[in-house]
């Protein structure tokens, strides 16, 4: 028992260390070019180059091209979508963007909640099941609804890590791999990205048809919020979902839809989408992946590391009775007909189901 | 010098170890020593052998609710992989230039990218359904889950060679592939082609008892 219990925690071990070095990877790279590119410019003022302005003779003419007050539809022999306009001005605009916001503001953001994630587990620690494992068991999960999780999740991650590499890897691979390796890199990355993209739609509905029965918010989650989840305020009462949690589901479901409609945009322009409209659609894309990428950190941390029995459910599909007590209160009332007793701002730990019992969802039935 | 490598001494090796890998198989097979059924059959073991085999496509009714996923999943799997294995264009012409000598239609571009979609949702669901039910877990090798990775790697280097830019991609791809016809003939792979005979061999012993299945 014991052997097993230290493989285990040996195994978590591994998965923890290599779970953050992964993370610490996909976040910390990006930020390297622009250390060493504000280093190279800043630090050595010689090296920029010297403007001298000149009077350029087709001034006027260059400036009618780029349509610089406004976009001026032409007329061409070419029947497509805008294929009247010379230049348009818009994508210089989504170029600056992309270039100068996104990319930039992602990386923070990313590195903003890992740092955030590492130092709260540095100074809370994990949290453990008070009083330990009971030994009793409650379903908390179906087979369905556990394999719909994890192929949403393979599928994100797949596309996470190829639409990162798309808009990072400018910065981040070319000095490591030369233009030629980061092309072939790039190329490969979004021909998965533009295969599994379709996949990821299909899945966040499928979570949505499964899971969006317990997460409608009621006034109980207003507590839930106003004690920080349990963090100020001692113990905070939930139902099958929490508060947090019902939050993430509802940010998967809307920045989920916003990326996959956005991404079809993107990947069948075949249906006369214009020059404004993907751009808009790329914009969206990029802001719902970074904004769904950052907060899956604390999804992750929270369901492995974080709190301890919480990986059980969605493996095994089951949790440890004790687990359900402290964490989620009115549900194990529910599931187990048995009232818990809030004592000092911990949850009791009287009580409980036969031993080795599971009951199952939905039905409170011991089987 | 890799090129060279892949395409030539490592390809030809995968072709031989695949045909007389499999070619083995089924001798060692058919070699089996088999009880003599003495008993007068009750109906044809011929006719119970092919039934036996068409009904093989269908869930029993009994168990089709608890098998209902591995059916869709593994109907779009390999109804996607088949669609990728003859009708891509680029494996057509590889087919065309190297083994057959001559090609079929190719099927639209639109057509191969459903069917890529629809057989990497099938493999990856039944992968996730065979790590998280209990049955599955219990029947499953390591065996198994080789081949499902393996599989996999195949399809996503397909994948990731798709637009056909880079002759490292078309190389990386078919580095897997090779590996995977080597791999074939000693896994559980080999249902592909085994289900047919073993369906027929079960139907057959089954129908000459008078047992319907």
């Amino acid at each position: 028992m014991a052997t097993e219990k230290n493989t285990k925690s040996g195994r978590m071990r591994k998965a923890f260390y290599f779970s953050i070095l992964s993370l610490f990877i996909v976040v910390a790279l990006p930020l390297i070019p622009y250390a060493i590119d504000a280093q190279a410019v800043g630090g050595n003022p010689d090296n920029v180059d010297k403007v001298v302005a000149l009077p350029n003779p087709a001034i006027n003419l260059w400036n009618n091209v780029r349509q610089r007050d406004g976009v001026i539809q032409g007329s061409s022999q070419v029947k497509s979508v805008d294929s009247g306009i010379l230049i348009n001005k818009t994508g210089e605009d989504w170029r600056r963007f992309r270039l100068e916001k996104l990319v930039p503001y992602g990386a923070y953001l990313m590195a903003g909640i890992l740092g955030a994630i590492i130092l709260f587990y540095l100074v809370r620690g994990k949290t453990l099941i008070p009083g330990g494992h009971s030994g009793k068991r409650i379903a908390r999960f179906t087979l369905n609804q556990r394999t719909a999780h994890w192929f949403t999740a393979g599928v994100f991650w797949l596309l996470a890590i190829t639409g990162l590499i798309l808009l990072y890897g400018k910065f981040v691979l070319i000095p490591l791999l030369g233009a030629e390796g980061f092309s072939v890199t790039a190329a490969a990355c979004k021909e998965m990205h533009n295969l599994f993209g379709p996949l990821f739609l299909l899945a966040v509905l499928a979570m949505l048809i499964l899971y969006v029965k317990d997460n409608f918010f009621n006034l109980e989650d207003l507590k839930w919020f106003a004690k920080g989840g349990g963090m100020f305020g001692g113990h905070v009462s939930a139902g099958r979902f929490n508060a947090g949690e019902k939050t993430w589901f509802w940010l998967v479901m809307i920045f989920g839809i916003a990326l996959g409609i956005s991404g079809l945009i993107l990947e069948f322009a075949i249906f006369g989408q214009g020059r404004e409209v993907m751009a808009l659609s790329h914009v969206f894309h990029g802001i719902s992946a970074l904004i769904l990428i950052s907060i899956s950190f604390g999804h992750i941390y929270l369901g492995t590391v974080g709190v301890e029995g919480t990986l059980d459910s969605m493996t095994t599909g089951s949790v440890d009775a004790a687990w359900a007590k402290a964490h989620h209160d009115h549900w194990y009332e529910e599931m187990t007909g048995e009232s818990v007793a809030i004592e000092s701002g911990e949850t009791s730990m009287q009580g409980g189901m036969a031993e080795g019992g599971v009951t199952s969802p939905g039905t409170g039935t011991a089987t | 010098m890799l090129e060279q490598l892949v395409d030539g001494i490592l390809w030809d090796i995968a072709l031989v170890v695949f045909f007389v890998g499999i070619a083995w198989r089924i001798v060692d097979v058919i070699r089996r020593p088999g009880r003599n059924d003495l008993a007068e059959p009750r109906s044809s073991g011929i006719s119970a052998a092919i039934m036996a085999n068409i009904h093989g496509f269908f869930p029993r009714r009994e168990i089709s609710p608890q098998i209902r996923i591995h059916v869709i999943a593994g109907y779009m799997f390999h109804l996607g992989l088949l669609m990728l294995l003859f009708f891509a264009a680029p494996h057509v012409k590889f087919i065309e230039e190297h083994i057959t000598g001559f090609g079929w239609t190719v099927m639209p571009y639109w057509v191969f990218v459903l069917s890529a979609i629809i057989s990497f949702a099938g493999l990856i669901l039944l992968w996730i359904h065979r790590l998280l039910n209990p049955v599955s877990q219990l029947i499953s090798k390591r065996g198994d889950h080789v081949a499902s990775i393996l599989v996999f790697v195949v399809m996503l280097t397909g994948c990731m060679a798709l637009a056909e830019s880079s002759t490292g991609l078309r190389l990386f791809h078919r580095f897997t592939v090779e590996l995977l016809m080597i791999y074939f003939p000693f896994s559980a792979l080999m249902h592909a082609i085994m289900f047919v005979p073993s369906r027929a061999y079960t139907g057959a012993l089954f129908g000459r008892r008078g047992v319907k299945l």
